[in-house]
């Protein structure tokens, strides 16, 4: 680009960084290195807790130590340590079903009997009740349902159905859908004195007679009970003792959604369920370390600056979270986007503002299993080795190396008055066409330090195709628009390191209630963009072979109306899926080029 | 996303044609797009032909508008409701060499439509902070935004607005108008010795019929007519008398012209006009048969950039027209929703507009980088005027 002949200033900011673009490859990139060491095989997609989050966490250290970062106060070491489960599975469960007068039956092989991933683990017998869905949904807006109204349940095994009833009006699946949640259920038995919980998918369900497979749930709060599924042969054996009825011809009559429909208490038998889960605990290594403030400045109050970004992913894809196709099982998932970018950002920035004054310290953030559940940043703010009090704002990085169109997502802009106007400021600069978002109750580590209180943003350049997959590779990232974030944040960052009053803290309202995705049973093999904000819901891709896909559906579809449900926001998209019905097929309404279409979407069910 | 019942969008028809007087807009009454409007990947590069490095600008308060240049292009002064003590827009400078923002109206009461004096130090703008009853309008509006109610956006053509220049330097507030009736919609003549702006003042000057009274108080922007002033506020001079609501004018760079919006009777269709600055030569620029308004001339004096619900009624589009009028607009964005009044940087190389486009429905600035030769290339492509 010549130089113009009325330059203003802001036009020679433009003008400097497209001359740096053209003359990239001279100028050396400061993320695109870290990018290509984090995502190579050699890591193998560093899982949490594998040698290849420990090469990672080594690679971190060493840079941190180039560039004369020190362990926390009190720390001797970068790496902190925490212990997770890494996943779980049944050990031996058993279920024997004794009736009177019939010669008692042991249930053995895990099609037959499986625990649920958070059951305490032991043994136990008592009489049987069988109390329907097994649902309680609290009261309101003239709704209620509760399968244990009229039955006595204390000392009991309790049998439910999985999943809600499967004929019922639309209201009321909207309404009992989100506290269908298997662990709903077995918070409800607990809570009404149940010894143990057995849960059955009635043969008018998806999944029929099936047992429910042991996801990897790492959030791993123990029930407090003893919970089991059952095939439906147990089904039948506990049945077998109710006079004149099927399961089948019950589960017809709770399926219309009356909630008056009750349970009943099966006579005559006695349940023993054993159950056995074996949780393999790992370690994990969050990697922090911090450059403390060059200037004693007294009138500064909470006196730390957090920049974090997790550096862990997928491994070989192995965790329900992968979404590799049937040809791509088993291998490497790069995480190059997901999150070399942050991670290699955090690097950018720390090194950036490593030479320069500071008021306040600078604490730099590497988080480990994110990808499990944001373990390593909620086991930093519930543990913190400094206290999260003195924290005065965190900034998180995750996904940000896939910038298109000059685009940059700002989240969790709600938890702070100050951001909006510090944004504004600092943008005026970097050029980014920025999108805002209040909401801080994002998949990523930003949710662990809102939980805890601290103003707190979040970078993030959008979904994408190859989300979760081991196609997420280096060669994709936009370095160029990497390292313009790296370089914006870094100008955020510094303001925040030379404020004098901390950023006030404020609590933004959770948008969705209950159990939100935990009550999903249903799959429809869309990819959200989560950065774009249009009215309905932007396709960021679809998934191989899915129900979108093979309704036609495609990356840049826009999802205005799912089954009669009107589509504004991806929160109206989750409570719509939950209102669908798997295997019927369902009217979707989209945008494609400003063009309204019509579809029909045949819902699959989600193992 | 439900769909709109019938009446109320004929009412929101209503709005958008007097708020469009919001001198120069109004988005939230224009701006929610209904689901037809969502912008297509394609699309977006299209407006690539002209417009690159698209970036929002503003980012904090509900809304802001009207942006425009200091005649060395360092700055730009607009209007936003970012005061939290003061529901309506104040005006703020944006200095692009430090990011800073800064306020330079009085922070009570409304105000509208700024504009750099160039050669001075000065900034007009219109304000109604003389007018006593100021801080209590602003405590309803708080009280009702409190309560959690919304109402649409309309600019309501305070009686009280007049138009000020403000000294940068002394701090000093100069009052150019002193008539009863919305004086508003004011800029500049390129020498700095001029001053064009819309006056509802006919409405209060003379004895209405009683039809005309009711005009009044169902759209007072009827009575906008373009005036003509010296900076320093003497020899006001009224330029247009055509029924319908004159507004936004600007002057051409060449300083001999004016350019502005004229709506027909009813408040729906309005086209780009121009004129001498005695009101002489009027010549229709636009045939569009769409509420096309807040017209703005390129530096290279080549075309006028504006905007245009031809496309649907909620859905602005910026257009572009070659200086004659001889052909058919070119349309520059491709956005849901709100984008409008467009103002080139004075080196022509960048665009300034406000837009909807970053979701909420309110508007925000937008900045992007304007490619004249493709803009060039378009204009003399389009088809002759329909």
């Amino acid at each position: 680009m010549r130089p113009m002949v009325r330059l203003t200033t802001f036009a020679l900011l433009l003008a400097a960084s497209a001359a740096h673009a053209q003359t990239g490859a001279a100028v050396q990139s400061p993320t695109r290195a870290h990018v290509e060491m984090l995502a190579s095989s050699k890591l193998e997609g560093r899982l949490a807790g594998s040698a290849g989050e420990k090469l990672a966490a080594e690679y971190l250290v060493k840079e941190l130590q180039r560039m004369g970062a020190k362990p926390l106060p009190g720390q001797a070491d970068y790496r902190l340590p925490f212990a997770f489960t890494a996943g779980s599975k049944d050990a031996g469960s058993t279920i024997t079903v004794q009736r009177e007068g019939a010669p008692a039956r042991t249930f053995t092989t895990r099609e037959q009997v499986m625990a649920l991933s958070y059951s305490d683990n032991g043994e136990v017998s008592g009489p049987v009740v069988f109390a329907g869905y097994g649902l309680v949904v609290p009261p309101s807006q003239n709704f209620s349902y509760d399968s244990y109204q009229g039955l006595d349940v204390k000392d009991k095994v309790v049998v439910v159905l999985r999943y809600f009833p499967e004929d019922a009006d639309m209201q009321t699946r909207a309404a009992v859908a989100r506290y269908s949640d298997l662990r709903y259920k077995a918070q409800a038995a607990r809570q009404r004195g149940a010894k143990a919980l057995v849960v059955v998918t009635g043969p008018r369900s998806p999944n029929a007679g099936n047992i429910v497979p042991m996801t990897f749930d790492t959030a791993l709060a123990g029930s407090g009970l003893v919970a089991t599924s059952a095939n439906g042969e147990v089904a039948q054996a506990i049945f077998a003792a109710v006079p004149d009825k099927s399961l089948e011809a019950v589960q017809k009559e709770l399926d219309s959604g009356n909630p008056h429909v009750a349970g009943f208490a099966v006579t005559g038998v006695t349940l023993t369920v054993k159950a056995d889960v074996s949780r393999e605990r790992q370690t994990g290594h969050n990697v922090v370390g911090y450059f403390p403030a060059s200037m004693t400045a007294p009138g500064v109050d909470k006196p730390w600056v957090v920049i974090g970004a997790h550096y862990d992913h997928l491994g070989r894809g192995a965790t329900g979270s992968s979404l590799a196709s049937k040809e791509q099982a088993g291998q490497i998932h790069h995480g190059a986007d997901d999150n070399a970018s942050g991670t290699s950002a955090v690097l950018a920035i720390a090194e950036a503002l490593s030479k320069q004054p500071r008021k306040r310290n600078l604490a730099v953030a590497f988080w480990s299993a994110e990808e499990l559940g944001l373990i390593g940043s909620n086991h930093f703010v519930t543990t913190p080795p400094v206290p999260i009090t003195g924290m005065a704002a965190y900034l998180n990085f995750d996904m940000v190396g896939r910038s298109t169109d000059n685009k940059l997502t700002v989240q969790a802009t709600g938890t702070s008055p100050m951001w909006p106007k510090m944004l504004e400021q600092a943008n005026v600069a970097a050029g980014f066409d920025l999108i805002l978002q209040e909401d801080p109750y994002q998949p990523t580590d930003v949710s662990s330090f809102n939980q805890a209180g601290v103003a707190s943003l979040a970078f993030f350049t959008g979904a994408h195709v190859d989300y979760h997959k081991p196609t997420d590779t280096a060669e994709k990232i936009n370095y160029e628009e990497l390292d313009r974030i790296a370089e914006f944040a870094t100008d955020i960052t510094r303001r925040l390191l030379d404020l004098e009053r901390a950023p006030q803290f404020t609590k933004v309202e959770q948008k969705t209630e209950g159990g939100g995705r935990a009550g999903m049973r249903i799959f429809t093999g869309t990819i959200p963009d989560y950065a774009t904000e249009v009215k309905g819901l932007l396709l960021g891709g679809v998934i191989g072979g899915g129900p979108a896909e093979q309704a036609g559906l495609q990356k840049g579809d826009v999802i205005v109306e799912i089954a009669g449900q009107s589509i504004a926001n991806i929160y109206d998209y989750t409570y719509a899926l939950e209102l669908l019905k798997i295997g019927q097929p369902a009217k979707v309404v989209y945008m494609r080029n400003g063009e309204r279409r019509e579809t029909q979407l045949t819902p699959a069910a989600r193992k | 996303m439900t769909m709109r019942p019938l009446v109320t969008f004929l009412v929101a028809g209503l709005t958008a044609a007097s708020a469009s007087a919001f001198a120069r807009f109004d988005d939230d009454a224009l701006g929610r797009g209904e689901p037809t409007a969502q912008a297509p990947a394609p699309a977006a590069n299209q407006e690539r032909d002209f417009l690159s490095r698209v970036r929002r600008l503003t980012v904090e308060g509900r809304r802001a508008g009207e942006g425009y240049w200091s005649p060395d292009g360092k700055r730009l002064v607009f209007q936003s409701e970012r005061d939290p003590s003061n529901p309506f827009y104040q005006i703020y400078v944006l200095d692009f060499a430090t990011g800073e923002t800064k306020r330079i109206s009085p922070g009570i009461g409304k105000t509208t439509c700024a504009f750099f004096r160039p050669g001075s130090d000065q900034i007009l703008f219109a304000s109604t902070h003389h007018d006593p009853k100021s801080k209590q309008l602003q405590d309803e509006e708080l009280a009702f935004r409190a309560s959690g109610k919304e109402r649409r956006y309309a600019w309501d053509y305070d009686p009280e607005m007049e138009i000020y220049a403000f000294a940068e330097k002394t701090g000093a507030m100069t009052r150019l108008t002193n008539a009863k009736g919305y004086d508003a919609e004011a800029s500049y003549s390129p020498d700095g010795q001029w001053i064009a702006f819309s006056s509802m003042r006919d409405a209060y000057n003379r004895q209405l019929s009683p039809q005309e009274q009711k005009q009044l108080e169902t759209d007072p922007s009827y009575y906008g007519e373009i005036y003509i002033m010296k900076a320093d506020g003497s020899e006001q001079r009224r330029l247009t008398t055509e029924p319908g609501y004159d507004g936004g004018p600007f002057f051409t760079h060449d300083g001999q012209r004016i350019v502005w919006r004229h709506f027909d009777e009813q408040g729906l269709i309005a086209d780009i006009w121009t004129m001498k600055l005695d009101g002489t030569d009027k010549k229709q620029i636009t045939s569009f048969k769409s509420m096309s308004w807040a017209p703005y001339e390129h530096p290279s004096g080549e075309y006028f950039l504006f905007a245009s619900n031809k496309l649907g009624f909620e859905n602005f589009e910026v257009f572009m027209v070659d200086k004659a009028g001889a052909k058919e607009p070119v349309r520059v964005t491709y956005s849901d929703g709100f984008d409008g009044l467009p103002v080139p940087s004075p080196d022509g190389k960048q665009l300034a507009f406000t837009s909807s486009r970053s979701g909420g429905g309110a508007g925000q600035i937008f900045l992007a980088q304007w490619n004249h030769e493709n803009a060039m290339k378009a204009l003399a492509a389009a088809g002759p005027r329909k």
